[in-house]
């Protein structure tokens, strides 16, 4: 018989104290950390690529806009195709979010509850459209409809500097990619920006009754204050979304090696993304596909830094709420 | 795609009902709606058929505004100054409602309507092998691609399943001091770029040499993207198994794994099926990754390691810009193919989605 | 008003069977014991110098009111309590003449040996009726004969052979709580415990499927040692031998004021707050 134990005894490892269960445990510890092993994997293997990049180029592949690998020396620089990236990203922001946060509101609080419960599901379902099929329809049939919007912004707001168009050529344009990439952010914010105005508590709805029983005071006073984090983190998500889109932007937007600063209806403009798909294609050799891999590093250290921002958001708000 | 629970059948917002208090309709309320709906859109009928202007840009340019301005009005006839913001708010809530509508409408109209021409059975299972941009529709098809792309998108759920639900499995059973971190990195994870998981592999193939181009390449590639969609789907449903089942299974003198596997995954059987269905819509149509890591081809590759092998997101992509229409057209098509899988895959997602929500 | 008539009438049967047990089995052996056991969960402590022993064979009940502490103190008696993040202890629990928070010892053996039903019914949905009864056999390895034997006896052990045995095959599912709760002590039974627990097993049920189980109980003591939570002190007079009264003051951990033959606890306590609480004056 043993004798009785009187310290205090911490049971934290007891739980696994089965030799199976101990196995069992490191497996899948081990296997729940691939993500880790993915991302550094990702950090690692590209992050090595920049070597022969910077080598050859200095930091001024980061801070210049140029692309002629077969002179001698070769100069290439991705600052326009970082800068358009983030250009086309916030022209889609401008747009959908909006655009999310109206629909949002008409799902939430206009719309009777079946028509609302077919709205989800048709969002969801644009949610799911694969880019290539986005990018086909916005080559043939986006086109043509946002070359006449583009002509009469032009026509009558082409005072405004961001609205000027000096080749006559209105496709391929930051203006149409950014579009595009709107189309694509609306689902994701709407989705999450949906969700947190649902979950607006009931009775401070009522109680705005009180400030005027008008639809916008309740948005202004309540609803909106109250969705606020959860539709920035939507909104973050969405825009991590747009940075690292290719294909779409490959149809519509004319990759060019200048930086298109704010002409968003004038025909050329840069994504990191495209870049890569669009020169990969028809590569001259190492050097320029190590230069693709070293603009990929950074595109991918662009997306983390924003995602990062957007779960963490996400993450606050949703503790809040709790 | 994103699972979302229908926020009207939450229970907390079923007991307590919103009592939409802007809802209230004053007596002249529906003739000011008839006359504010009405007369906008006379008035757009004439300048549209009066003028040689784009419909589009009518609709943009002409109607929203003069519906806000006429809502505006009604509004203020029937509820004075504060109506006007409100009528705002609902025409241009309306207005981007119906402008996401009209997209979605467009998109999968033009697909049905150009991609059906090029349809036909032959396309569905030949391949390319002796056929150019130029060939007329009555010869090839995406056979090799579909082959392909079912060749890949196996690959990657083989891969990222058993792993991606492991995940779910560490943070919801196993439960480790390393939790909010796992979490973390698959929500990092879920946030690279389609065309970056193709470059890592790429970068692997060029580093090693262990494989080249191919649909092992690819389906690695795809499995990236996958493994954070299987894992957060596969969370959220593996918490929906009661805690009683658990604790019932170790009172019983099982050990952890038997649990877990005879036991939690069972109950949460169709929750796991949509997590995989939702991995496989995530990806199936992602084509950057596999320009770079699998390559595309025009005949039938069955060999996960046989080299570059054609898939349907390529296919599209190698056919969209050139100048045949019979090349274009067969692009539509491929793409109306694509539309019907994702379809069909969020069509199951939502059915296996529902008897989970309902066997809770 | 019928309720109080047939609790009565049972209760008189039950004070019969308990004394006749007593008689039976004089010398009393002791199947497990807690010795100055002291719970925490985290940094707050929830029990202090617990001492309890359970005879063999017989039907002791941890009474006292919510919050006392005697749920944490059942699920510590088959290592259930570790489960939970920050679970600590000091004391120790016997059981076979061994602390079963040993090192050595492993929880799995522990829980095969020591059984439990909880206070809601928890049948694996995803099981058939039969699959339920074997479930313990399969989740721990156990190998036994006889299958379809043993599925008749633990369902006729639990009382509910007659209820379910054309439909062996349905999903556990279809059954109503109170079946659900006969088909969890039938799993539990299979695997054969020397000691099952029961934390409120009767709290999630109707009084008619109450009075079953409580007749389960009584016809498996003898030959399982219970350990049974209840709230219900008419329960614990009906089913039980032994009575341990549990106690806890506002913001102090909870301890046993009094136990002893439950006849005693009821009839004659010692303590004023047991007698309070038995003559539902608290709690």
């Amino acid at each position: 018989m043993s004798t009785t134990q009187t310290e205090f005894r911490d049971l934290k490892s007891a739980a696994t104290s089965h030799r199976g269960d101990r196995v069992f445990n490191r497996t899948i510890t081990a296997l729940a950390f691939t993500a880790l092993l993915v991302l550094a994997g990702i950090a690692v293997f590209l992050g090595l690529q920049t070597i022969p990049a910077f080598e050859s180029q200095g930091i001024s592949f980061l801070t210049t806009t140029a692309w002629d690998i077969n002179t001698d020396p070769p100069t290439a620089g991705i600052w326009g195709m970082l800068y358009g990236s983030v250009l086309l990203a916030v022209i889609g922001l401008v747009i959908a979010v909006p655009a999310s946060i109206l629909l949002s509101v008409f799902m939430v609080f206009l719309a009777p509850k079946k028509l609302a419960a077919v709205l989800t599901n048709l969002i969801d379902l644009m949610a799911a459209i694969p880019s290539v099929i986005l990018g086909l329809w916005a080559f043939y049939i986006l086109n043509p409809t946002a070359d006449e919007w583009q002509r009469l912004l032009n026509q009558y707001l082409g005072w405004i500097p961001i609205f000027e168009n000096s080749s006559g050529n209105f496709l391929g344009t930051p203006f149409i990619a950014g579009f595009v990439l709107a189309i694509m952010m609306i689902p994701i914010v709407t989705s999450v920006s949906r969700e947190v105005m649902a979950r607006t508590p009931p009775d401070l709805i009522n109680a705005s009754e009180a400030l005027g029983s008008s639809l916008w005071t309740m948005l202004r006073y309540v609803a909106l204050p109250y969705g606020r984090g959860g539709i920035v983190g939507g909104v973050m998500l969405g825009l991590g979304r747009a940075l690292g889109e290719t294909i779409a932007v490959f149809f519509v937007l004319k990759i060019v090696f200048d930086v298109n600063w704010y002409n968003i209806i004038e025909s050329g403009g840069g994504s990191v993304a495209t870049l890569i798909v669009s020169r990969f294609g028809e590569v001259s050799g190492e050097f320029e596909l190590s230069l693709l891999l070293a603009a990929g590093f950074f595109l991918f250290v662009l997306t983390l830094v924003v995602n990062v921002i957007a779960n963490l958001i996400v993450a606050r708000t949703g503790r809040l709420q709790k | 795609m994103t699972v979302t629970f229908d926020a009207q059948s939450l229970p907390e917002l079923q007991n307590q009902q919103i009592a939409h208090p802007w809802r209230k309709k004053p007596p002249i309320f529906t003739l000011s709606v008839i006359l504010a709906t009405v007369i906008p859109l006379a008035i757009v009928a004439l300048v549209y058929v009066g003028t040689d202007i784009p419909g589009a840009v009518v609709m943009t340019v002409v109607y929203f505004p003069l519906q806000m301005i006429a809502s505006g009005i009604a509004a203020f006839a029937t509820r004075g100054k504060r109506g006007i913001a409100d009528s705002i708010i609902i025409v241009n809530a309306i207005g981007a409602t119906l402008f996401s509508l009209i997209i979605l409408i467009s998109v999968i109209g033009s697909l049905i309507i150009r991609g059906i021409s090029a349809l036909s059975l032959h396309f569905l299972y030949q391949n390319n092998v002796y056929v150019s941009p130029s060939t007329p529709l009555e010869y090839g098809g995406i056979g090799h691609a579909v082959i392909g792309t079912l060749l890949i998108v196996g690959i990657s759920t083989l891969i990222a399943v058993p792993i991606g639900v492991a995940t779910a499995i560490y943070i919801t059973e196993v439960r480790g001091r390393a939790v909010p971190y796992v979490r973390f990195f698959v929500q990092s994870m879920a946030g690279v770029p389609s065309v970056v998981a193709g470059l890592f592999i790429l970068t692997i193939i060029v580093a090693t040499g262990a494989f080249s181009q191919g649909a092992f390449a690819g389906g690695l590639a795809y499995a990236i993207l996958m493994l954070p969609t299987v894992a957060r789907t596969a969370e959220e449903v593996l918490k929906l198994v009661p805690e009683d089942l658990r604790t019932g299974a170790l009172a019983l003198g099982s050990t952890r794994a038997r649990t877990v596997f005879k036991v939690v995954l069972p109950a949460a059987r169709t929750g796991i099926i949509t997590a995989i269905i939702l991995g496989i819509a995530r990806v199936i149509g992602e084509t950057a990754p596999l320009l770079l890591a699998a390559g595309s081809v025009d005949s039938t590759v069955l060999n996960p390691f046989g080299g570059p092998i054609a898939s349907i997101p390529t296919y599209i992509f190698n056919n969209v810009a050139l100048p045949y229409p019979d090349a274009v057209a067969r692009a539509w098509a491929s793409a109306l193919v694509l539309l019907v899988l994702v379809a069909i895959l969020f069509v199951l997602a939502r059915i296996f989605g529902r008897g989970r929500l309902s066997s809770k | 008003m019928e309720m109080i008539d047939v609790e009565n009438a049972e209760g008189i049967e039950v004070l019969e069977t308990q004394m006749e047990k007593a008689q039976s089995s004089a010398p009393t052996e002791i199947e497990m014991s807690s010795r100055e056991l002291s719970v925490w969960f985290g940094k707050r402590k929830v029990l202090e110098g617990v001492n309890i022993d359970f005879p063999k064979k017989s039907v002791t009940a941890l009474i006292g009111p919510s919050g006392c502490g005697k749920s944490t103190f059942i699920r510590t008696l088959n290592r259930l309590h570790e489960l939970i993040p920050g679970a600590a202890l000091a004391g120790s629990v016997l059981y076979e003449g061994r602390d079963i928070y040993d090192r050595d010892v492993d929880p799995v053996q522990i829980r095969l040996k020591i059984g439990m039903v909880f206070q809601k019914p928890n049948p694996f949905p995803s099981m058939t009726i039969r699959g339920n009864v074997l479930s313990g056999l399969k989740l721990s390895g156990m190998k036994r004969s006889n299958h379809d034997d043993i599925v008749e006896e633990t369902l006729t052990a639990a009382g509910l052979w007659t209820e379910v045995k054309d439909r062996l095959g349905a999903a556990a599912g279809e059954l109503s709580g109170g079946q659900a709760q006969r088909l969890v002590i039938a799993r539990a039974l299979a695997v054969q415990p020397h000691v099952l627990l029961m934390d409120e097993p009767c709290s999630a049920l109707d009084p008619a499927s109450t009075l079953k189980i409580e007749e389960t109980i009584r016809e498996l003591s003898k030959d399982v040692t219970i350990i049974i939570v209840t709230h219900n002190m008419q329960q614990a007079v009906r089913v039980s031998d032994y009575t341990a009264f549990f106690l806890a003051a506002e913001n102090e951990p909870g301890h046993v004021v009094e136990q002893g033959l439950t006849t005693e606890i009821f009839g004659n306590p010692q303590d004023q707050r047991t007698l309070d609480y038995v003559n539902g004056r608290f709690g």
